[in-house]
């Protein structure tokens, strides 16, 4: 928690310039201009506000995104590995595979069945008592 | 023996406006999107670090619930009260995310403020739901 109220609405800004600049290469000098605050201070002052360094959150909305993006069809992975801002696909990979347990192509194959049976069988997804008690006729 | 709570159900008044507050506005992730031939729509979300609790986002208003008419006006009554509901979402700063949302446009029935247990601001869905949005204190 920051002591000094004033500072909130700066760490939020950096934190609103990472989830709309994620895809971009991004320095840690870049984030903290948003904030007005040094670089050292502002690493500081985000992981205190957030429990993540801006590095680990950034790294994490890029995963959030590539995860929307896998559920795609037409992209290819190195595609969706430069357009959510990695730079190489082997650390994309690899870091996808740590956060999810699994490798992108690996989430792909189950993404695309997952939304194909949710088009043909919805009912496999519901619980069946929540059918037979809210479901309409 | 049950070991977790897996599913829960959220009554809201209208399920687009629930997604687009619980996913745009709140950040948190569709589980599952199913719809069924007669329109009923099973929507669960989860928050963004508690993958295995799904948020069933039900609405009684909706024409696919097998609701009575007189079922859906006693929600519709609840839901219009902000009645129902009272839960509490977990943030680490009280403060940041208030700042946050409020620029996202969430309205919020009460701002941060000291509680013996954390820092505890009071947030809506406009779907009929309130929470307590709390930042514990360390004991």
């Amino acid at each position: 928690m920051l002591t000094n109220k004033d500072l909130y609405p700066r760490i939020v800004a950096s934190k609103n310039f990472i989830d709309q600049n994620y895809y971009k290469l991004l320095r840690l000098e870049d984030i903290s201009r948003e904030a007005c605050i040094s670089c050292y201070h502002f690493h500081r002052l985000f992981t205190c506000t957030y429990g993540k360094t801006p590095h680990e959150y950034l790294t994490l909305k890029r995963l959030h995104h590539a995860k929307i993006l896998l559920q795609q069809e037409g992209i290819s992975i190195k595609d969706i590995c430069f357009n959510v801002g990695f730079e190489s696909i082997a650390s994309f990979s690899l870091l996808f595979r740590k956060r999810n347990g699994y490798a992108p192509q690996y989430y792909r194959n189950l993404a695309y069945f997952k939304n194909k049976l949710l088009k043909e069988q919805p009912a496999r997804f519901i619980p069946h008592c929540i059918i037979e008690n809210m479901a309409g006729k | 023996m049950i070991t977790k709570l897996s599913h829960t159900t959220l009554f809201v008044t209208d399920q687009d406006k629930a997604h687009d507050f619980y996913v745009n506005k709140l950040g948190f992730t569709v589980k599952t999107d199913a719809r069924m031939t007669n329109g009923f729509r099973w929507l669960t979300v989860s928050p963004p670090e508690q993958p295995n609790i799904e948020i069933a986002l039900l609405s009684p208003l909706h024409e696919g619930m097998s609701y009575d008419e007189e079922t859906r006006k006693a929600f519709k009554y609840l839901l219009d009260k902000n009645a129902l509901g009272a839960g509490v979402l977990y943030t680490p700063d009280c403060r940041a995310t208030y700042e946050e949302l409020k620029a996202k446009g969430v309205v919020f029935k009460c701002e941060p403020r000291e509680q013996f247990y954390g820092i505890e601001a009071v947030i809506t869905d406009s779907c009929g739901n309130w929470f307590s949005m709390t930042q514990p204190k360390e004991m």
